[in-house]
This record gives structure tokens, C-alpha cells and sequence, in this order.
């Protein structure tokens, strides 16, 4: 029997806000244990949650950069369970009224055509305090670290739109794209600030029942989420075939042994009404005025991209995920760079430059207006772009200007014929079996030529000026 | 062991003017003073000390109020077995208490010490440094013999709060002294509220009744068929906000550790086990069951909840104020169960349902008038006071 897969996704997104979900304290994930928490975070008796204002606009935000419609009312539960990461034994989650519902996510399946991944709502939620497991001695202990506790979570869950690992890849590259645009979310899930887990069935292929689920949790990367959908699907389909019964339970990816192993039954505790945190209003002028803040976001950029600068529609798409890169770009064309010229540097140049230098391209010190210069320079043929590239380096190290490198460091290039002259007769006399090449018609050699006399120049003479005497003299000679 | 106090302050109030100045007010321990021992009478929070003063407590020494210390409570206030609520009056050791009303606690704790008993409008007051048991039903209330003294506290400690986002955003009522004439009013009278009341109590009410008719009132009856329902929702939706309140006492970091666990699963069985009282423990239990088995019927109390709420919307659009036999303090025995004590507060506890505020004024002095119950819609509180304060001046003679 042939089998397909059905996958929905639930993904936890940490919202990059300055203070936790219903306190003051510092939202900074890398501090000190325990230094960034208060009564009302660790629980204490008295203390009543105060709803973050901030919070509410980012994961706001976020519903709407991912095309959501936001709830008129939504309202927190208490999801009671008792664990020690949790010390009031209930989480504050949207489980009845979430704060939207819908949205959707266009991808490209495997075949290469367009798919779309329905969004079925999105809710906020406090995270829960971090469980260290450690040894003392031989004795296994677990620590725990509430720095965690209360920081704002939006929890993302998709229709099981999803039928192979490939898509749920693509979606999870996508989403975090564009939470990433609004602003709301670095997404990482190497970092933890994004943490997906996987629902996973299969089903006959051809047929729509939905069978018995099995969750999949503990993946750290994208590509960790796509193999271990990978993995259960295999294994279910290896199950139902030898005649076992799939049973709803959690499964942990173990990247080391690269399978899913057992956790525990699904555990699913109550959700009642929390009577301490007010219920949320929004007002559709409120809506609005948030939705007037969201950025343009990647599709729609890359269209507009593809439109107004004449790009191909993949360069439109790799200069709009990333929106410094589509800011960046944005500003060398308003520094008078050419769109193509802008795009092919910026992608095959920068980008690789500052991502091998550790740096942040906002903070890179080879700023638009730098790079802008260099361009200058070589669209009106002041140097080669072999000269550019060398230049482009130089601007990482230095703070001065382009124009004064190039100067300082020789790297203007010779398009003065009578300068070229006396170098490409003596590689012209030096080649004469390339020469004999180029007169019989074979183009190869004559790239050959010019290589020649640009290593003889030592790089600064200029391609054109070389094609076109090394042409004159070859047609004169023949 | 005091049997009054829990917590004496061992500092001299010194003088600081203000509208509460030189007034001696006894709280709880489940209202939190930073440094006071806290344990809201329960094992599970035995030695906890407060880290931050509750608003209340703030406002009331803002106003010039010395807090004079804690008297024992029942566990986390629920019920009357074990507080001596009211005590702190009748020896004249403070001038006026908050009491928390939970289901009608600071009504029910006046009535046995023949004292005026408040509590406000919810959303009122905030619930900042309160270690609650009921969140949505539960409310500071105050008590004292004179009324005055009442309105004064509540113009101190009400209002918006920073530190307690589920006051409502609403603008905090005048709470002035101001006249009420009786020809003006009219009291509702509930024909359901008097159906279990024992006969004796039916007899004291009908005086109450004659009271208020001659001081002019114009008495009107009103009907709720569903008044028996307000004890019902208050106690699945009561039990189940309890069962998630009372979710944090897991011994770790403060209250009664029972020794002997090989785990932290059997750490929280055994003290949670061991920290609770034997009525809290059936409440939690009793919640905890409709929180995992049948939160179906929780889902139902919310609706009916909506819809006495409606009820007694109606009812306000028929008289002005409501009166309500006083309740009953005297029907617990020796070992309290839960069904004993819904009985004591049936006649209370709508008011916590429906978050209005609600009033006990005492018998005269004389014994002259019976002890009974005023009520307003929400927001009423200082008409409602005002009413109060009318009543008994025509006692005194007055008009």
C-alpha cells in the first residue's frame, strides 16, 4: 500500500521584547541564571500579572505580516499542569479565543509548483522557566532557570497542509522571512527563538481520513524538522504495514542517533478562563493604525523589486527575504548605482564578505554610500572589476574613501592605447601558437590573449581598451 | 497564642494627619505588609513573610490609618470556621477591619459581631498584595461600627491602580457624603431570597421590612426564580479558580515541606497532601474535578453567571437598591463541609457572583430592629453607604 503523509506544524515564536510577558523584568536571554526575575514572574503569593503592551503590538504585528485577521476579543487560559518549570502549576495561554485566525504562507513544493499553507490561528502564550539537566557526581540533578519564565511566545499552528518534509522546510525558510520583516522575531532555531513541533499521520494515498497523530518536538534546525518528518513517516508506514497500531504520543528527535525515540502520552490538560489577566479588546482603529506600521513585506516587495528595477525574478526574491539587504540595496540605487549593477554586487560581494567577516550588514563599515563611490568608479571605467573587488576588501580595514584607495594604492586602470601598445606586442611575439589560433577563428584564445597582457599590466589595464587593439592588430597581421 | 491577632505591629503608630488619621485598622494575613508574617491562614504558606506592601495597605497609611495587625483567618479566607473576623471590634482593639469577602465573609463575620459590614463593587479595590483564593468572586471587604469610618477607607484604598491591571478603566465614584430622601427610593425586595429561610429568620426579616417602610421607603417585589443558582455557579466556578489559585503551593520554595519524598512529584503529593485543611481540600478537589472531568459543566456556571448577571440588571431597572435577609452564622457544626458552609452564605454570596456591592447593617442597639442585608447595582457604593447611614441616624433619633 502506497502511503501519503498529512503534517501539521505548531511553532513557537519568542517575541523580541524588551520586558517579559507580565512584568517588568529584562526579556535577554543570555544573562546570568535567575537574575532577570520578580514576585510576579517567579509567582509569589500577591502578585497579579500586568499584560505587556508591547507584547501585544509585536505578536500583533506578526499576525498581520503573515496575512492573520486579528481577533475583536481574545482572552489568556490557565493551562493547568505541574511541572517544575512552571511554578503557579498553570501557563497562561490562548487556548478558547486566540488573538487571530487564518492567514496563509505561499510556498513552492517539490515539483516546483506553488502551494499554499493555511494558518489556522496564532496565540500568545508566557514561556515557561528553562529545566538544566546536570550531574553532581553521579547524582543526576535539575536546575532551574527562570529567565525564561514569562517571556512572550506566539504560538503559529498550520492546517496539516503539509505532505512532505520538503514543504514543512519551505514554509519554516518562508515564515521566519517574514516574521523576521515585521520585526517581531529573529526566528532562530538554533538560538531557541523559534521552536517547531511537528504533528504527523499518514493515510492511504488517494484516501482523506485523518488517522492517529504522533508528535515530534526537540529539532534545532530547519533541516533537523525536515529529517525527522522524513524519519516518522518512514516509521509509521513501516508500523502500519506490519500491522501495529499508530497510538497519539510525543517523540523527541535525537539529531545524533538521527531517529525519533518515545517521550511520553500526549499530555493534554485542562484550559480554563484566567480571571486575573483583562480580556483583549481591539478596536479596528487600532488594527489599522498597527497595520499602517507593517513593513512591505518580501513578496510583495520582490514583485515590486522585479517591476520598477528590471531584475529577474530570482534576484528580486534573494534581495527582499533579508530586509537589511533590501534596505541596503534600496540605498546604493538611490546613490546612483545601476539596479543590476547594485544587485550583482550586493548579493555575489557583500553579503558573502560581511557574512565571512561575523558582521551585521547595518553596522558593516563598508556603508551604501562607500560601496556607491567604488561602483561610481567602475561603471565609467576608472577601474576594472578585478580592481573593485580588491578595493571592496580594502574598504573593511579602512575608513577612507574609495576614491583615495584607489589613487594610493595604484589601482586606476590603463586605457591609454599607446601604454598598452609596447605590452601586447611583446605577448603577441611571446604567444604565437595562441595568435595562430585567434587568426583561424578560434575565439578561446583571444580571452587568452587579453589575460595575458592584463597579467603583464599588472591588472590595471582595462579589458576593452586590450580587446579592441589586440582585434586591430590581429586584423592587420592576417 | 493571641486568639484574636496573628500578627501584632510592634511599631507605634506615629501622627501623620490625613482622612483615616489616628483610625486603628486591624487587616488579614492574606494582605501583604513587606516583613509581616503572611500565611493567609493556611499550612501551605506556613512562615511566608510579604515582599511588598499591597495597595490597600499603602493607601490606608497614605490616608494617616495605622495597621494594627492581622487577626486569624480561615484558610485563605474561605468561610468562617476559623477567623475571628470582627473580634478585633468587639474588645475595641481597632475601629475598623478589612476582611476579604469571598462569599460573603465580611457580611456574614459583621452580622456576628453586630458591627456594619461592606463589601464594594468588584474591580473597585485593588487586588494588588491580596493572596487570593477566588479571583473573579473575591473582594477586600471592611468592617466597622461606624459607617462613616467605612466610606472613609473606601474613598482611601479605591481607585485605579498601576500595579493591578484588572481594575476595570473605568473613573473611580465620588464618594462625598450626600442626602438620600426615602421618597425617592426604592428598595426591591427579592420574593426567592427568603424561600430557604428558616421560619424565626422569616419573622426578622418581615421586621426589616416594617423598618425600612417606616422610614419612608417604598417597598417593591421584585422576582429572581433563579436566586438558588447564585450559590451553585459561585461554587463550581469559586472551586474551580481556587484549584488553579492554590496550583503554586508546591512547598519549594516557602510553606510546609513534608519529609520523606524521593522525588519532586512526591514532594508536591506529599505536603500539598499535608498543607491543606480538610474544607479547602474538598474545594480543591471539587474544582480540580470539573477542571479535568467535566468542564462542561464549568462552561455552563460561566453562562448561567451571564445570565444572573442580566437577572439582576432587570432587577435595577426596578428599584434602586435591594434588601436581603442577613444570612446565617450560626448553622456550621463542629466540622465545616462544604455543603454547611454554601448553606451559612446563601443569602451572601449573589453579590460576589455579580461583583455589586453589598451592605450589613446591624440590629439596633435596643435590639429594637433586626440585623439585614442592602444591595445596589455595581458602582453604587457610596449611594449604597449613604442609604446605610440614613438608616441608622433614624435609629438614633435623627432624621
Amino acid at each position: 500500500m502506497e502511503f501519503e503523509a498529512v503534517i501539521g506544524l505548531e511553532i513557537h515564536v519568542e517575541l523580541n521584547c524588551a520586558t517579559k510577558m507580565f512584568c517588568d523584568c529584562p526579556n535577554r536571554p543570555g544573562d546570568e541564571p535567575n537574575v532577570n526575575t520578580c514576585p510576579i514572574c517567579l509567582w509569589f503569593p500577591g502578585a497579579i500579572p500586568r499584560f505587556s503592551q508591547e507584547a501585544l503590538e509585536k505578536a500583533s504585528l506578526l499576525c498581520l505580516g503573515l496575512g492573520a485577521e486579528l481577533q475583536p476579543r481574545s482572552a489568556f487560559d490557565q493551562k493547568v499542569y505541574y511541572y517544575p518549570d512552571l511554578p503557579k502549576g498553570y501557563q497562561l495561554s490562548q487556548a478558547h479565543l486566540p488573538l487571530s485566525r487564518g492567514g496563509a504562507i505561499d510556498i513552492v513544493d517539490e515539483e516546483g509548483n506553488p502551494k499554499t499553507i493555511r494558518i489556522h490561528h496564532i496565540h500568545m502564550e508566557e514561556d515557561v522557566a528553562r529545566l538544566v539537566h546536570e550531574m553532581e557526581g553521579r547524582l543526576p540533578i535539575s536546575l532551574v532557570d527562570f529567565n525564561r519564565a514569562g517571556v512572550p511566545l506566539v504560538e503559529i499552528v498550520t492546517e496539516p497542509d503539509f505532505r512532505a518534509p520538503h514543504e514543512a522546510m519551505e514554509f519554516l525558510r518562508a515564515l521566519r522571512t517574514q516574521v523576521r520583516s515585521v520585526g517581531s522575531s529573529e526566528c532562530s532555531m538554533e538560538n531557541g527563538t523559534m521552536r517547531v513541533d511537528a504533528n504527523i499521520s499518514i493515510r492511504p494515498r488517494g484516501t482523506t481520513q485523518m488517522s492517529t497523530k504522533v508528535e515530534v518536538k526537540n529539532m534545532n534546525s530547519i533541516r533537523h524538522v525536515g529529517d525527522a518528518i522524513a524519519y516518522e513517516i518512514g516509521r509509521q508506514s513501516a508500523a502500519v504495514q506490519a500491522g501495529e497500531a499508530v497510538v497519539l504520543h510525543t517523540r523527541l528527535w535525537d539529531p545524533d542517533r538521527k531517529a525519533t525515540l518515545p517521550m511520553r502520552a500526549k499530555f493534554e490538560g485542562p484550559c480554563v478562563p484566567d480571571p486575573a489577566v483583562p480580556a483583549i479588546e481591539l478596536s479596528p482603529d487600532w488594527i489599522e493604525e498597527l497595520r499602517a506600521h507593517l513593513p512591505e513585506m518580501p513578496a510583495a516587495k520582490a514583485e515590486r523589486f522585479a517591476a520598477q528595477y528590471a531584475l529577474t525574478a530570482d534576484e528580486a526574491r534573494s534581495l527582499s527575504s533579508d530586509p537589511e539587504v533590501a534596505g541596503y540595496f534600496e540605498a546604493l540605487i538611490e546613490q546612483g548605482t545601476a539596479p543590476r549593477t547594485a544587485a550583482h554586487w550586493l548579493t555575489t560581494q557583500l553579503v558573502p564578505a560581511v557574512r565571512d567577516r561575523r558582521q551585521e550588514l547595518g553596522s558593516s563599515p563598508v556603508t551604501p554610500a562607500r560601496l556607491a563611490a567604488l561602483l561610481r568608479m567602475l561603471a565609467q571605467d576608472e577601474i576594472n572589476a578585478n580592481a573593485a573587488r580588491e578595493v571592496l576588501v580594502q574598504l573593511f580595514d579602512s575608513s577612507e574613501a574609495p576614491e583615495a584607495i584607489v589613487s594610493a594604492r595604484g589601482f586606476r586602470q590603463v586605457s591609454d592605447p599607446t601604454a598598452l601598445d609596447s605590452l601586447i606586442d611583446k605577448v603577441l611575439e611571446a604567444q604565437p601558437a595562441a595568435v595562430a589560433d585567434v587568426q583561424s577563428g578560434r575565439g578561446k584564445a583571444m580571452g587568452f590573449l587579453i589575460g595575458q597582457v592584463m597579467q603583464a599590466s599588472g591588472g590595471k589595464a582595462n579589458p576593452k581598451v586590450i580587446r579592441e587593439l589586440l582585434t586591430r592588430k590581429l586584423d592587420a597581421t592576417s | 497564642m493571641d486568639p484574636v491577632f496573628f500578627y501584632r505591629n510592634p511599631e507605634t503608630p506615629h501622627a501623620r494627619g490625613g482622612d483615616l488619621h489616628g483610625l486603628r485598622i486591624a487587616i488579614q494575613p492574606n494582605i501583604s505588609v513587606a516583613g509581616w508574617p503572611t500565611e493567609a491562614g493556611s499550612k501551605a504558606l506556613v512562615d511566608f513573610t510579604a515582599l511588598e506592601d499591597a495597595t490597600v495597605v499603602q493607601r490606608l497609611r497614605r490616608a494617616g490609618a495605622s495597621v494594627c495587625g492581622s487577626t486569624r483567618m480561615s484558610e485563605f479566607g474561605f468561610g468562617l470556621q476559623d477567623s475571628k473576623a470582627g473580634e478585633a471590634l468587639r474588645q475595641q482593639t481597632a475601629d475598623a477591619e478589612l476582611v476579604m469577602d469571598l462569599m460573603g465573609e465580611s457580611r456574614l463575620a459583621a452580622s456576628r459581631a453586630a458591627v456594619c459590614g461592606f463589601k464594594p463593587s468588584y474591580g473597585l479595590v485593588s487586588r494588588f498584595g491580596l493572596i487570593g483564593l477566588i479571583p473573579s468572586m473575591e473582594c477586600c471587604g471592611m468592617l466597622s461600627a461606624r459607617l462613616r469610618s467605612i466610606r472613609d477607607i473606601l474613598k482611601a484604598v479605591a481607585g485605579q491602580d498601576e500595579l493591578d491591571f484588572s481594575l476595570p478603566d473605568e473613573e473611580t465614584p465620588d464618594f462625598s457624603r450626600r442626602d438620600i430622601d426615602p421618597r425617592e427610593a426604592t428598595i426591591g425586595v427579592i420574593a426567592e431570597a427568603q424561600d430557604t429561610l428558616p421560619t424565626e429568620q422569616q419573622e426578622m426579616f418581615r421586621a426589616s421590612l416594617d423598618e425600612l417602610k417606616e422610614a419612608g421607603f417604598s417597598l417593591r417585589d421584585v422576582s429572581l426564580p433563579d436566586f438558588s443558582l447564585f450559590s451553585v455557579v459561585h461554587r463550581i466556578i469559586g472551586s474551580v479558580e481556587a484549584s488553579s489559585c492554590a496550583g503554586r503551593y508546591d512547598s519549594v520554595r516557602y510553606g510546609h515541606r513534608e519529609p520523606g519524598a524521593r522525588n519532586w512529584n512526591d514532594m508536591y503529593l506529599l505536603s500539598r497532601g499535608a498543607a491543606f485543611g480538610p474544607l479547602l481540600k474538598s474545594y480543591l478537589f471539587q474544582g480540580a474535578f470539573f477542571q479535568f472531568e467535566r468542564y462542561d459543566a464549568y462552561e455552563d456556571a460561566c453562562r448561567i453567571r451571564a445570565r444572573l448577571l442580566a437577572d439582576m440588571q432587570r432587577l435595577a431597572s426596578q428599584a434602586d437598591f435591594l434588601v436581603l435577609p442577613a444570612g446565617n452564622c450560626a448553622a456550621s457544626g463542629a466540622l465545616p463541609t462544604l455543603a454547611g458552609t454554601y448553606t451559612q452564605f446563601a443569602s451572601t454570596v449573589f453579590a460576589n457572583v455579580t461583583g455589586q456591592p453589598a451592605l450589613y447593617l446591624p440590629p439596633a442597639s435596643d435590639a429594637a430592629h433586626p440585623g439585614f442585608q442592602l444591595a445596589g447595582p455595581r458602582l453604587s457604593d457610596a449611594l449604597l453607604l449613604a442609604m446605610g447611614e440614613h438608616i441608622l441616624n433614624i435609629r438614633q433619633g435623627g432624621k
